[in-house]
């Protein structure tokens, strides 16, 4: 055996310290740049909106406004008043899509859980079957519906209405949200099901007593996925709506596209970041639950 | 209280019978165990009983009344899982009268049981409590909690120490026991343990391949196990099994191990068979490690053998040693202080009134 060598020790111990140091300033440098890529465009959208037209036209996009002036804001929010076929504002849009988000959200949320349940716990000749089907609905892209929705819509007596929007948004979530449900349910126990059923707990009492209180992370990760992309949702909301009827993201297009005299892009930049607070606040406020809700789902126990 | 057949049940998963003619008798306050290794068939056909799993032939009855399409919940019965099966969302108190509460039972009667019995298993202490602040044990408690509030006919257990510590295990199986006793209710009870079914059963139905093999007191099972497959399950070390020929010599019947030099006869006088076997037929001869002991010759009907241990293993109370025997490797129990040493003889006997004797071709007791 090798007697150890204490001078020998420490330089290699220093040496290693030294590498270590090196490679976390270099993680660091190589995070801070990614965090820059992503983060200017919402500086920027930011600076832009608070910045008046002049100083847009000097063409500096990163410098740092002059004067803080929400007037774009207001612009964006209720318009500059006066009666002006061009001028669209984002307000009654923006309670649009509360009304069209809030049901479809609460709906396919709802009907998720009940499918995952009765997929996983109650099952039945050709349940795989079934759910093979709603996982085929996952992949169906949004273009091929549009036509057959639309005469569907059209034959309800509710196309270009907010109810019409709802009922689309619910249908085709449906597949994500049962999805989600049965992947979470899978990894609960059947025998506390069992314990139920024997205890006399009918089919919706087990559902809503026992499943659905231990079911908060992945309603959680079910409500951010679906709230995000119906309120994010352009080409539903274009195809069966227009007019007073759409929500705010036709409402975005139409006003920063049909602008007639000068693009006013300090008004548009405020009008993007309006329409993108609800998801953002979504993720600020619900975010911790949505990594712990999408790993409950997969990893069991 | 109530009494349970089943009549020729059998239940098919797709393509494979797990139950194949299933018959069970279960008189009223018996305690029944079904016994068996993973994948015989004997959580399915608990599963049957408590109305969870579907009948595909056959009949369940209850007290004369074929109940194959009634509910699980109008069955009267209370079924404690293995994984204890708790609602993570309740409290310990709502866990427990979940049940009482689902079939509209009055506050009073309600409020009377939970303390009764939350007090009987030691958990009123901890009704306030979530399930996941519990340990393994007080878990248990609840789910047994949960089953005796409902006061029903039968209780089913499935495997419901398995997930306990050895300790644990062995404390709550003596409470199981007492709960017996004390409430003299009718227990079936799954586990592939067989301390489990040995300390608290009445009758044992051994199951293997979807099949009953043998039903019967602990110690029929034990000591006249009739199968090979029951005689090798039950008990620990397992039994000694030596191939052999079955032979007349001077009109007395005796057994020849197979791979032997010395041209041994073991004398089968003193062993009643059921139907003689033909001379020459194979047998196999079978007899359990604690019939291997010191020489007394007051004893009858001893084979004497000088063995040589091969193996010496020290269990505490006892030593486990293996022996070579006639070709085959045995175990016997031996008393702790004897002295043993690897490879000198001892002079032992194996006594004879206690062997069981099997058909080589149908594993069955002759």
């Amino acid at each position: 055996m090798q007697t150890l060598d204490f001078q020998e020790m420490e330089k290699i111990e220093r040496s290693t310290y030294r590498k270590r140091t090196f490679f976390r300033w270099l993680l660091f440098l190589v995070l801070g740049l990614f965090a820059f890529y992503y983060l200017a465009p919402l500086y920027v959208m930011i600076v832009t909106s608070l910045k008046t037209m002049e100083e847009i036209r000097q063409g500096n996009l990163m410098s740092l406004p002059g004067n803080i002036i929400f007037d774009s804001w207001k612009t964006a929010w209720s318009g500059r008043g006066g009666i002006d076929a061009g001028n669209v504002f984002l307000r009654p849009f923006f309670w649009n899509s509360i009304k069209m988000v809030v049901p479809a959200v609460m709906i396919s949320t709802f009907f998720g859980a009940l499918n995952g349940y009765a997929l996983t716990k109650w099952r039945f000749r050709g349940d795989n079957v079934v759910f093979l089907m709603f996982l085929f609905g996952c992949f169906i892209p949004y273009q091929a519906i549009l036509l057959p929705m639309a005469r569907t819509l059209g034959v309800l007596g509710i196309s270009n209405s907010i109810t019409g929007l709802v009922v689309v948004h619910s249908i085709y979530g449906l597949s994500f949200t049962t999805l989600f449900f049965r992947n979470y349910y899978v990894s609960i126990p059947d025998e506390m099901i069992k314990a139920a059923r024997i205890d006399g707990a009918s089919f919706f009492k087990i559902f809503f007593k026992v499943l659905l209180p231990i079911s908060a992370p992945i309603i959680v990760v079910t409500v951010i996925w679906q709230f995000t992309n119906i309120w994010n949702d352009f080409l539903f909301g274009s195809s069966f709506s227009f007019g007073e009827a759409a929500p705010i993201q036709v409402a975005l297009n139409n006003m920063v596209l049909t602008s007639t005299s000068v693009k006013e892009y300090n008004v548009d930049m405020a009008a993007a970041f309006i329409a993108g607070i609800p998801t953002l606040l979504v993720y600020v406020l619900a975010g911790k639950y949505f990594i712990r809700g999408l790993t409950a789902g997969s990893v069991k126990g | 209280m109530a009494t349970l057949k089943v009549n020729n049940l059998t239940k098919n998963f797709g393509k494979t019978q797990v139950l194949k003619q299933i018959n069970l008798e279960v008189s009223d306050g018996e305690f029944i165990v079904l016994l068996g290794p993973s994948g015989c068939g004997k959580s399915t056909l608990l599963n049957i009983i408590a109305g969870l799993e579907s009948v595909d032939e056959g009949e369940i009855m209850i007290d004369e009344y074929v109940v194959n399409r009634v509910e699980p919940k109008d069955r009267n019965i209370a079924m404690v899982f293995q994984s204890y099966a708790l609602y993570p969302a309740m409290t310990v108190r709502d866990n427990v009268i979940f049940g009482l509460k689902q079939r509209k039972v009055s506050k009073e009667h309600i409020e009377k049981s939970l303390n009764h019995f939350s007090k009987m298993l030691q958990i009123d202490q901890l009704l306030d409590r979530k399930p996941a602040q519990l340990s393994g044990g007080q878990r248990q408690r609840v789910a047994m909690g949960r089953a005796l509030v409902r006061e029903p006919q039968i209780f089913l257990f499935d495997e419901p120490l398995s997930n306990l510590d050895a300790k644990l295990r062995v404390e709550m199986r003596h409470e199981i026991n007492k709960l017996h006793e004390k409430l003299g209710t009718t227990m079936i009870y799954v586990t592939h343990d067989q301390v489990e079914a040995m300390s608290l059963a009445t009758r044992i139905a051994v199951m293997n391949e979807g099949i009953i093999q043998q039903i019967g007191t602990p110690q029929e099972i034990y000591d006249k196990p009739n199968s090979v497959f029951v005689a090798d399950f039950i008990g620990s070390p397992a039994i000694n099994l030596i191939h052999g020929t079955f032979s007349t010599d001077q009109s007395s019947p005796c057994f020849i191990p197979e791979q032997q030099k010395e041209n041994v006869k073991i004398n089968l006088n003193d062993y009643s068979f059921n139907s003689e076997p033909k001379e020459g037929q194979k047998i196999i001869f079978g007899f359990r490690p604690e019939h291997i002991s010191l020489r007394d010759a007051s004893l009858k009907s001893q084979l004497p053998v000088d063995l040589k241990p091969t193996l010496i293993e020290l269990t505490g109370y006892e030593k486990e040693v293996s022996f070579e025997f006639y070709g085959n490797e045995i175990t016997g129990r031996l008393p702790r202080h004897m002295d043993t040493e690897l490879g000198s003889p001892i002079s032992l006997s194996l006594d004879l009134s206690e062997i069981s004797i099997f058909d080589c071709e149908s594993t069955l007791r002759i």
